[in-house]
């Protein structure tokens, strides 16, 4: 080390020793002399927390070392009193996320998005504190503000907006259930707002609704891929884009090969050849929104086979309802070879621990019709809360918010809060969100970097990494009462502050009684006896397990009363909208999820499973069509729906399914930092306004497009443009 | 004619570290490659230099097609340097900068190599990354640098180690409990996420390790065994 480092180094330990000691905790330094804590130069150490990359609450460990980092600073000495200087400052420094095994749902594994995590609290364009709007709205020009400011400015506008109209203040957010969630909803209900609306094409509401209906479960249904043997999953990219994907994966891997003599056998229906598709050892390639109808064909096909054994478990009208149906019309439904059909459906019933498996990757407007056949069809085959069945959902110890209403309550809002959610980005052009930003009295977003929709924001309080402060999440699935838990182990690197604490000052701010709940206090009144809370902390978190007292799990027994009506269980067509001939499916990027890891460069250059392109996401397009309008991979595209069009690089995709152009979600972001703005198309932005009605929920697969070849392009970058194989086993 | 199935043939030694990757257990996730990334060190890329093909993977997933519609079958396998026994990249390197360690790993050694490119241009798997510029790490995205592995400049090879620095941590660790290092104790970062538990790794010299027990499973396959390359890598198939 240089001397002049030295010094600097230790000048900068003593300025902060004494800003600690004014009660100023920014910047707080580690001292290079005495360690901080344990804090020993080289040593690692491994902290429990929570990855918040996706909802499903993985419980992780993180390496935490000692780091150093550039800070700039006002210097104080004599002969540069006044100029800006360049200091390095060392602090306790995230090396690595890692699952943490003691975790219920990860299980001490980790997806490429939980890996790549890391990046987003070092991510260079993350907001460094509390930013005012300076420019037009929507032009993104900002200027930074104190937080005492901030908070004064938007306490007052909350204020006002209140007086008037408690009621339009929309607080809209993301899917999952954490405290953050548990203080929005807290502080809405304080200062007499509307419960937060959840603004996500990943909420799986399609999952929570069917569970309800058909079997009076509250939450997402658990199931038992273990101890299966066959599996027929529906609709549901479980090793992908669904629910839990590190869990699912890791009974997927023990379906296959961790049983002496069985090896679990996999069919997967599904209009797109997915990672789960591609795992299957049969992949039925459905025609989108003909998962209800598939999923009667085959309850009826079991039944008229007699190979459903627990048939008489199953309501009367509801058998009735599928011995009623028009078994050929259906099977033309799904354009599925017939014989192919049968022959799947007559190898799940005549094994010994069949298991249906049925999601809404891609949401259509019949998808809780279909998930509710799935349901019927498990009724049948015995498979309700059975091993290597389904299993009800526990008792969730932090409930989500669920209301997907968002256009609705943005439309009418006159203030609008934004937090872990990017509207602007999420919601077609056709729910009007610019419209709604434009027109607000007052708009406020929490978000950590600058992204589409807080680029429209009066004001950003921006909060701190979810690595940086203490933390509960419920996870997504779970047939034991969870919570994954994590502290604050690194100080945050900026002058940001945790949600609830930002909303616990603007209630004072707005002179209203609100204290947001601590992880301790949610977790407690859920803890057995014997558990104290510093074990829950030490290991990231706890799990009810069977021998210890938790809450009672709902009936396991299917609600007859929901089941036996023919209105609660019927198989409508699914609807489309515009003309096109072809049908657009976006669909969540095992890599950039639903677009909000975008700005991660570790994900942008890990290649797309399906077309190996990084850095772009290309729409896949069937050969054959390709070769009817003269495309060729690379080659630019528009893609034209009734409410706008954008262009696209092609992928020819030899899986792809006729007539149906998928589109990874990730690209498209005007505002997302270094590594996202500018690049690529995001596909949600052509959708038409359509509903699951179930639910409310956007139906992402209901829109019917128009291709056409604009000429040949440079945005598809392929990390390996092969897709045959020269031999076995040849290398790339 | 090649089996794939790995023997015992090097017992002297006290460790000769192999992987077992089942693709019967791979959805092709990538979660590998990014943990590959995160532990490594290894440089992000940039739009511009990636259509040049400049991107940066020690292990990468590769995807292969098979088939016509409907009846379209997706092969994913995991492909990282292969530790040969026979390592075609080693007698080529004019500056030792590649050589087989006493473990079986082959090293490279970044301060020695000088560029020259012969040992990518040998290597069958085309598993070796060259930095064709100085990487750039924006403040503070270098708080993230695993301090056990150094950073590589422009001009310089470089691959999969085996993970190296948890091999070293492990051995010394066993070395200062005078103990034998335990059968899954080793776990380089793309084994440690693998979700579905796809990769195993471990000890080729104990026959008992589970990594040898699998390296014998029928369904046992090498990279282009018939090169003569040795590799460390097993698969084991996809059950059909």
């Amino acid at each position: 080390m240089e001397r002049r480092n030295f010094f600097k180094i230790l000048s900068t330990a003593s300025a902060g020793a004494v800003a600690t000691s004014c009660g100023t905790s920014t910047d707080a330094l580690i001292p290079l002399l005495v360690p901080e804590q344990d804090l020993i130069p080289g040593v690692e150490y491994w902290h429990p927390s929570v990855c918040t990359a996706c909802p499903s609450g993985c419980g992780v460990l993180a390496r935490v070392m000692d780091g150093e980092r550039i800070i700039e600073r006002i210097s104080v000495e004599r002969s540069t009193a006044g100029k800006t200087e360049k200091l390095r400052q060392r602090l306790a420094a995230i090396k690595k996320l890692e699952g943490n095994p003691l975790d219920h749902v990860s299980g001490g594994r980790l997806c490429a998005r939980g890996q790549a995590s890391v990046q987003s609290l070092y991510n260079p364009d993350r907001l460094r504190g509390p930013m005012k709007r300076s420019g037009v709205r929507g032009e993104a020009t900002f200027q930074p503000i104190s937080w005492k400011q901030a908070i004064a400015e938007a306490s007052d506008q909350l204020l006002k907006i209140k007086a008037e109209a408690a009621d339009r203040i929309a607080i809209v957010t993301g899917p999952g259930a954490n405290t953050r969630t548990l203080a929005l909803r807290g502080f809405a209900k304080a200062i007499g707002a509307p419960e937060p609306v959840v603004c996500s094409v990943a909420s799986w509401a399609a999952e929570r609704k069917a569970a309800e209906l058909a079997l009076n479960w509250q939450g997402l249904p658990f199931y038992d891929v273990t101890n299966a043997r066959h599996i027929l999953s529906v609709g549901a990219d479980f090793l992908g884009g669904w629910i839990s994907p590190v869990h699912y994966a890791r009974q997927f891997g023990a379906f296959r090969q961790a049983r002496t003599e069985i090896r679990g056998y996999l069919a997967h229906a599904e209009s797109r050849l997915s990672i789960t598709a591609s795992a299957a050892d049969q992949w039925l390639p459905l025609k989108p929104g003909s998962e209800a109808q598939f999923l009667a064909a085959v309850g009826r096909i079991l039944l008229d086979l007699n190979l459903a054994p627990k048939a008489s478990s199953v309501p009367a009208g509801v058998l009735a309802a599928f011995r009623g149906f028009d078994l050929a019309a259906l099977i033309a439904a799904t354009g599925i070879d017939e014989r192919r059909l049968r022959q799947a459906v007559e190898q799940l019933g005549r094994s010994e621990g069949p298991l249906v498996l049925a999601g809404a990757s891609s949401i259509h407007t019949n998808s809780v019709d279909a998930i509710i056949a799935s349901h019927c069809v498990n009724m049948m085959l015995g498979n309700i809360g059975a091993p290597g069945g389904i299993l009800p959902p526990a008792k969730a110890a932090i409930e989500p918010l669920t209301n997907p209403r968002f256009a609705e309550a943005l439309s009418q809002a006159r203030a609008i809060i934004l937090d872990e959610a990017n509207p602007l980005y999420t919601a077609p052009k056709s729910a009007h969100i610019k419209e709604a930003l434009t027109k607000a009295g007052f708009v406020l977003s929490f978000a950590t970097t600058l992204d589409d929709s807080a680029a429209w924001a009066d004001l950003i309080l921006p909060a701190h990494h979810s690595l940086e402060g203490e933390l509960a999440v419920a996870p997504s699935t779970a047939s034991r009462v969870s919570l994954a838990v994590g502290g604050a182990f690194v100080q945050p690197l900026y002058e940001t502050q945790a949600v609830p604490a930002t909303l616990a000052a603007l209630a004072a701010g707005m002179n209203v009684t609100f204290q947001p709940a601590t992880a301790k206090e949610i977790a407690e009144p859920l803890l057995p006896k014997d558990l104290p809370w510093e074990t829950v902390v030490r290991e990231g978190g706890f799990h009810a397990d069977p021998g210890l007292p938790s809450v009672p799990a709902p009936k396991s027994k299917p609600a007859a009363k929901a089941v036996s009506s023919p209105a609660t269980f019927s198989v409508n067509p699914a609807k489309f909208e515009g003309d096109g001939p072809f049908l657009l499916q976006p669909y969540l990027s095992p890599q950039l999820h639903d677009g909000s890891l975008s700005n991660l460069p570790w994900l942008q250059e890990c290649p797309d499973p399906a077309s190996s392109a990084v850095w772009s996401l290309p729409v896949e397009i069937d050969p054959v069509t390709a070769q009817k309008l003269g495309i060729a991979s690379g080659d630019n595209v528009k893609l034209e729906s009734a409410t706008g069009s954008i262009t696209v690089p092609a992928y020819i995709h030899p899986g792809a399914v006729p007539g149906v152009l998928s589109m990874a979600l990730g690209g498209g972001h005007q505002h997302f930092g270094r590594y996202a703005s500018g690049r690529g198309a995001n596909p949600l932005e052509i959708l038409a306004l359509a509903h699951e009605p179930a639910t409310g929920d956007l139906a992402t697969g209901a829109t019917r497009v128009r291709l056409t070849r604009i000429g040949p392009g440079k945005d598809l970058i392929q990390y390996s443009a092969e897709d045959k194989e020269e031999r076995p086993h040849a290398h790339r | 004619m090649p089996t794939g199935k790995e023997t015992h043939t090097d017992q002297a030694k006290p460790h000769r570290w192999g992987m077992v990757v089942d693709l019967d257990r791979c959805t092709g996730c990538e979660a590998c490659v990014v943990a590959c990334h995160a532990e490594n060190n290894i440089a992000v890329s940039n739009p511009e230099e990636a259509a040049r093909g400049r991107v940066n993977h020690w292990l990468r997933v590769d995807r292969y097609y098979e088939g016509q519609f409907p009846d379209v079958k997706v092969k994913y396998r995991p492909v990282l340097c292969q530790h040969c026994d026979e390592a075609p990249c080693e007698p080529v390197c004019p500056v030792n900068a590649t050589y087989h360690n006493p473990e079986g790993l082959n090293v490279q050694v970044y301060n020695r190599c000088v560029g020259t490119f012969y040992c990518a241009n040998n290597c069958p798997y085309t598993v070796r990354s060259f930095n064709w510029f100085d990487p750039q790490w924006p403040e503070p995205m270098q708080l993230q640098h695993n301090p056990d592995v150094s950073l590589r400049p422009g001009g310089v090879m470089e691959k999969c180690t085996f993970c190296i620095q948890r091999i070293k941590r492990v051995e010394e660790s066993a070395d200062a409990g005078s103990r034998p290092v335990a059968d899954g104790e080793v776990q380089p970062a793309c084994v440690q996420s693998c979700p579905a538990e796809a990769m195993v790794f471990g000890d080729l010299n104990d026959p008992d390790s589970k990594v040898s027990r699998l390296a014998g499973d029928g369904r046992a396959t090498k990279l282009m065994e018939e090169l003569g390359t040795k590799p460390k890598v097993v698969y084991l198939d996809r059950a059909r």
